[in-house]
């Protein structure tokens, strides 16, 4: 079962490659997309798919990716991809900034400073207005050609889940899922909980700056309102838990599902799209809590490290 | 930032705007509050349901001229109904399981909520234009619409503080947050009270909302703030301590109104944030004291 799925991601892997050989340029831009979002919901799971701790701010990170990059490239005239890259920087800064307090508390205290993080950020960077062109943006140089980004964000995408596999196979693995299943006793056997939560939030805040930094080169423009949506945060949290939180492949499905699927079908209902990720939060979290791969797992016997 | 010389005057009228403004934050953590002491459950959704008592009240004074206050007798009973719908339907098989789920649930049902009201009202900015104006008390004024929403927020916390130490359903609820279990035994049908206790909430909210409409814009993503505002008050009130929940919310005006002495309004949620993340750092359990 193991070296058949190896075989197949193996396979698309390499159909992946030489995509932009041949591939149109609609179809290299929404393969980055998807990528992207296989990186951004693969991070949230680090953190709330493993330790249970739900972050709501998630977006806080890309944005402030984003505006270093966008002002490493803009003001210092670096390359896109080390500027893209130093974006983890400062999000693993304010990570350590707001996990510190959070994470050595039980209980809601994180969910609730993540959900005021985002906005707390994006008023500071709208207000200091004369660094980072407050509500007007930052304008990119135009780029020549996207496969450098395709790669790139391949590469981080690639990055995450190796990451995830390597955190589920690893006793750092089984001591965040054990915060998660029940804490007090994961504390009772002598793990420093708090650390260990913190580690996660760290590792799942890098790849979101990363991803930030790559999007703000790849989209030429950034504003306060473009990189800070909460929605960004709600198609990471629906991602994951749709393909099914605290997996490996769990996040790369969703990611890939539900693009393709807001694609081909909610691109032409643009108002309600919101309000249907609303509904899918409820349902899934009532009916099918453990995701796609949790029912593909109790039907096919799937290795647990999947 | 130009330099501005701070007078006596001027921090007495920052002390009376805030303390006005911490009326309303704690009649709507109250809400929150009870909630979570009752089921453990943090209601993300407790702002979509402030913003549906705004938009009653809007609605209800655009189309035909309802006085606002009056409006509350509108959107307390309707906003209660819907608490205890969304309790029996969706919250309730969250109630026992890990936090991720209901903070997970109740957010899903935040965002639906949003979204419908912009579908239906569009997100335009709308307000109610109904009293203007200030009393002046020597140097100090007194902006009228905060002053009787601050009056009406007090009355309003005083009844339902009333009614949970007063009735014997209040007294039910009281008990099922202190245990559940043994309310239990006790012979209180706790679901029951967790349906109460979340319209109750729901009803709080709303009258906030309707409260907020006539001081502040209504608009579909307005209600998200004080989810987190009334969190805040809740911490700082510490955690199952009602009236705690009271003294947070002037607290917390109390802060921003003299955090705006040294930065502009525009970044009042910043200052409610670092306050959060200080009180976390120095007194987890809340500066009243509660239980965790």
């Amino acid at each position: 079962m193991m070296a058949g799925i190896l075989w197949l991601l193996l396979a698309v892997m390499g159909g992946l490659a030489v995509l932009p050989l041949f591939a149109s340029g609609y179809i290299i831009s929404f393969t980055i997309q998807i990528f992207m979002w296989i990186a951004l919901a693969g991070s949230w799971n680090l953190i709330s798919g493993f330790t249970g701790y739900v972050s709501f701010g998630h977006v806080a990170f890309f944005g402030i990716g984003s505006y270093t990059g966008a002002l490493l490239v803009t003001k210092a005239g670096w390359h896109w991809l080390p500027a893209s890259l130093a974006g983890c920087v400062p999000a693993a800064a304010l990570a350590l900034l707001i996990g510190y307090p959070c994470l050595r508390l039980k209980g809601p205290y994180f969910a609730i400073a993540m959900l005021g993080l985002n906005e707390v950020v994006r008023a500071l960077v709208s207000y200091f207005e004369s660094f980072t062109g407050g509500g007007s943006g930052i304008s990119l140089p135009p780029i020549l050609s996207i496969a450098p980004v395709y790669y790139a964000m391949g590469g981080v995408a690639i990055a995450v889940t190796l990451l995830t596999y390597r955190i589920i196979t690893s006793r750092f693995g089984l001591r965040l899922l054990s915060i998660r299943e029940d804490e007090i006793a994961a504390e009772t056997m002598g793990i420093n909980t708090s650390l260990m939560k913190l580690y996660a939030f760290l590792l799942s805040a890098l790849f979101p700056g990363i991803v930030g930094g790559l999007y703000a080169w790849y989209s030429s423009y950034i504003e306060p309102l473009s990189v800070f949506p909460l929605l960004t945060t709600i198609t990471m949290i629906i991602m994951c838990l749709f393909g099914g939180k605290g997996t490996v492949l769990g996040p790369v499905l969703g990611a890939v599902l539900l693009s393709v699927f807001q694609e081909l079908v909610w691109a032409r209902f643009i108002f309600v799209h919101q309000a249907i990720f609303g509904a899918l939060i409820v349902g899934v979290v009532l009916l099918m809590p453990r995701g796609i791969m949790g029912v593909l797992q109790e039907r096919y016997r799937l290795p647990r490290a999947v | 930032m130009m330099q501005v010389q701070i007078t006596g005057t001027m921090l007495l009228q920052l002390v009376v705007s805030g303390l006005l403004a911490g009326g309303l934050y704690a009649l709507v953590a109250l809400g929150l509050s009870l909630v979570f002491g009752v089921m453990r459950v943090i209601n993300l959704a407790h702002g979509a349901l402030l913003m549906l008592g705004a938009y009653t009240t809007y609605w209800l004074f655009a189309l035909f001229g309802l006085n606002p206050f009056l409006s509350l007798l509108v959107s307390v009973p309707m906003l209660f109904v819907v608490g205890a719908i969304l309790q029996k339907l969706f919250v309730h098989r969250v109630v026992e399981a890990p936090e991720l789920s209901s903070l997970l649930l109740t957010f899903g049902i935040s965002i639906f909520i949003a979204n419908v009201a912009m579908l239906a009202w569009s997100s335009d900015y709308r307000s109610v234009e109904f009293l203007t104006g200030s009393f002046i008390l020597g140097q100090i004024a007194f902006s009228k619409p905060r002053l009787i929403s601050f009056s009406v927020a007090l009355g309003l916390t005083g009844l339902a503080l009333l009614f949970l130490h007063r009735t014997k359903i209040g007294k039910a609820i009281r008990a099922t947050s202190q245990h559940r279990d043994v309310a239990q035994i006790c012979g209180i049908n706790v679901r029951r009270i967790d349906m109460i206790t979340f319209g109750l909430g729901a009803g709080l909210a709303g009258a906030g909302g309707s409260l907020v409409s006539i001081m502040f814009a209504v608009y579909p993503e307005m209600g998200l703030i004080y989810v987190f505002k009334s969190f805040l008050v809740v911490v700082l009130g510490g955690a199952g301590n009602y009236p705690g929940a009271f003294f947070g919310g002037l607290l917390l005006g109390l802060v921003e109104g003299l955090a705006s002495l040294f930065l502009t309004a525009q970044l009042s949620e910043v200052i409610a944030y670092i306050f959060l993340v200080i009180v976390l750092l120095v007194r987890p359990a809340g500066l009243l004291g509660g239980r965790t």
